[in-house]
């Protein structure tokens, strides 16, 4: 830096010894000058201009040596500000050179160390800080405040991550609450514990809001539960009992119908469509609240009594035309569900079809299982509404909350499908309307399939020991049962069941033998039949039939119209073996 | 829940039987006799063919009513059916035999109380 300052300080030294040797030239060329003027001048006037030239002379000497001085002073004062102004220039260079290094290199590393946490006072030591105080103020401050950011985000990070393992935690045990527990607790309050035993059970969550919220929800959710499982089953036992009541006022009813002649027969009649009807009614909210159907039979049913049966249940049943000359026969666990089943599907193409058209409903014998169509020519449904209907039908969704308004024959055909594996389909209709499609599997089909003939046998096997009477599925074999159980003193020939085998029957004469308590015709069969023949066989030839069989059957046949109050005393002599049978609910074991 | 005892009957109700009728035809009587014109066929009423067999001789309108378990309302019901179709033919039996050859309604009574005195 004092390399160029060199040169001026040279150059003006030259400058100010040049100065007065000029300033001396000058004075000697004018001396020089006067003394040439003086003596060139003439005489008489030499003196005055040597006098002249003098004065003159001196005045210059006088001027030029106060200018002297002046430049010389002039020059040590630039000379001094110069110095001045150098000294100046380095001091800033040097500075700005230490304040580069402080920010260049200084400062960097100090926030490293401090960052790596070297403490604020050391890392200045080590890092051997600017010598100017101001800088090295900066520093110190710099370094104060950079360790405080730096434990700062230090803590703030901290915080963060105890704040964010919290969260993580939470979350945790919420997505456990959400996904796994509630369902769990859910699925074992609908599977009926209480809600103190499904809160003992699962682990709820730490956090007390959430725990407090869980317990709330589950101890609801197991009240609802509870509520409508008691619900539930009020219902379906009041129903039941209705449905028993229904079942015995059939019977009676079929009972009367046999009894009384033909000036009421046509009230008893509607009087058994109703209770018919409201036997549906009942056994669909029976089943939709999880009772049992009202009847079970005990012996397969064949195809026409099934859809009779089924048809007789819905209000419109002169509107619905059977077509089917079937002779398959549903199983007996079976058939009450396929007849409901059946009912239920024809109310419904009974009630949205017009009041004058006809419901159409076909069975067919296929290798899948019989195929029943019921078709109507109704309005054609919408889209929507089909898909609803196989929705309901189709039985996934056996939740009373799915059902809708007066709905519900559709839900209970959904349940009765999927308890016997029966498949329902909707389709449209080639009549215009609606058609569905029941395919019932092979296995509700009764494997027998006999002639129509037979498979309402005569009692004239009845009292015989070798047949079978209470085997599982005698689709033909087995006697027919009463219609009625006979609550009717007059029509209750109860003790017919006591007979055990039939006894020899005949006189030697020919003529039939009435054992005590049994009717005629009864002792005619024994007679005729000692041995169990074939039922189909037994028509065939002999249909000339004797007196005896005739007045047997005239004489039943007159009994059951009612026409003899008298018919008491000699049928039942007042059996006090049987009491119940009076009763008129209880079956005849092996008798029909 | 009522089960069993009152479960082994049919599920057939009488008005499915005779299709919603209960007005039974006059033209028979209890002893009218009844025979088959034809043998039954596929896609009858069972009701029917039942009736179609037991007839194929003579046969009462009672004795068929017994045989079906029908009341004798029911009976003459299908039996009109049937004669509507010319399925059958009836006759009373008066009208075969002799009155005198028919025993008296009285004694029959008689026999009637006799032998259930037996």
């Amino acid at each position: 830096m004092s390399v160029p300052a060199r040169p001026r300080q040279r150059r003006s030294a030259k400058g100010a010894r040049s100065s007065p040797a000029a300033f001396l030239v000058i004075l000697l060329v004018t001396a020089a000058g006067a003394a040439s003027a003086a003596l060139l001048a003439p005489r008489p006037a030499r003196g005055w201009v040597a006098g002249t030239a003098a004065v003159a002379w001196c005045c210059l000497a006088l001027v030029t040596a106060v200018a002297l001085r002046r430049v010389g002073r002039a020059r040590r004062q630039g000379a001094a500000q110069y110095d001045e102004l150098e000294a100046g220039r380095s001091d800033w260079r040097r500075q700005s050179a230490e304040t580069a290094r402080l920010v260049t290199v200084t400062l960097p590393g100090l926030a490293g160390q401090v960052r790596e946490g070297v403490p604020a006072e050391e890392a200045l030591a080590r890092a051997a800080g600017p010598a100017d105080p101001h800088l090295r103020q900066l520093a110190q401050l710099f370094a104060g405040e950079l360790a405080d950011a730096v434990r700062r985000a230090t803590e703030a990070e901290a915080e963060l991550h105890a704040v964010r393992g919290e969260l993580m935690r939470e979350t945790g045990q919420l997505t456990r609450l959400t996904e796994e527990t509630l369902p769990a607790a859910i699925t074992l309050l609908r599977g009926g514990s209480s809600a103190d035993t499904t809160l003992g059970r699962f682990d709820w969550p730490q956090n007390t809001l959430l725990r407090d919220t869980a317990e709330r929800v589950i101890r609801e959710l197991a009240h609802s539960e509870r509520r409508s499982a008691a619900a539930q089953a009020a219902s379906a036992k009041a129903l039941s009992r209705v449905q028993a009541k229904i079942v015995s006022m059939l019977a009676d009813l079929r009972d009367m119908q046999d009894r009384h002649g033909e000036e009421v027969f046509g009230d008893l009649l509607r009087l058994d469509h109703s209770t018919s009807q409201l036997g549906l009614m009942t056994d669909r909210l029976a089943l939709l609240m999880g009772g049992r159907s009202s009847r079970v039979w005990n012996k397969p049913i064949v195809m026409e009594s099934i859809l009779r049966g089924a048809v007789g249940r819905i209000a419109a049943y002169r509107r619905v035309r059977l077509h089917s000359s079937s002779r398959a026969a549903i199983s007996g666990f079976a058939a009450e569900g396929v007849m409901h089943l059946l009912a239920e599907l024809m109310d419904n193409a009974a009630n949205f079809s017009p009041p004058i058209d006809e419901v159409h409903v076909y069975v067919e014998e296929r290798s899948a299982g019989l195929v029943i169509t019921i078709e109507d020519s109704g309005l054609k449904m919408s889209d929507a509404a089909m898909r609803r209907a196989e929705e309901s039908v189709s039985g996934r969704s056996t939740d009373l909350a799915t059902l809708q308004g007066t709905r519900l024959g559709l839900g209970v055909v959904g349940r009765l499908a999927v308890k016997y594996g029966i498949s329902v389909n909707y389709r449209p209709s080639s009549r215009g309307g609606t058609g569905v499609v029941v395919l019932l599997p092979p296995q509700l089909v009764a494997q027998q399939r006999t002639p129509l003939v037979t498979e309402h046998p005569p009692r004239r096997t009845q009292a015989e020991p070798v047949v079978p009477a209470p085997a599982p599925a005698p689709a033909a074999e087995a006697p027919r049962p009463a219609r009625t159980p006979a609550p009717a003193p007059a029509a209750e020939a109860s003790p017919r069941s006591e007979v055990p085998a039939p006894r020899a029957s005949a006189t030697p004469g020919g003529l039939p033998v009435r054992a005590p308590g049994r009717t005629m015709a009864e002792a005619e069969r024994g007679r005729r039949h000692p041995a169990p023949e074939p039922p189909a066989a037994r028509r065939e030839p002999g249909l000339a039939r004797d007196a005896g069989t005739r007045f047997g059957a005239f004489h039943r046949s007159r009994r059951g119209a009612g026409s003899a109050p008298d018919g008491t005393a000699p049928e039942n002599p007042g059996d006090p073996r049987h009491p119940q049978d009076r009763t008129g609910t209880h079956p005849v074991p092996t008798d029909d | 829940m009522t089960r069993g005892p009152v479960d082994i009957g049919d599920p057939d109700r009488l008005y499915m039987v005779t299709g919603g009728r209960t007005d039974a035809d006059d033209a028979f009587d209890l002893v009218t006799l009844i025979v088959s014109e034809c043998e039954p066929t596929a896609g009858m009423q069972s009701e029917h063919v039942r009736i179609l067999e037991i007839c194929r001789h003579p046969t009462a309108l009672v004795e068929v009513a017994a045989e079906l378990k029908l009341p004798i309302t029911v009976v003459r019901i299908l039996l009109g059916d049937l004669h509507d179709m010319g399925q059958i033919s009836a006759r009373h039996p008066r009208a075969a035999r002799s009155v005198a050859g028919l025993p008296e309604t009285a004694l029959l009574q008689e026999v009637l109380h006799g032998l259930r005195n037996l």
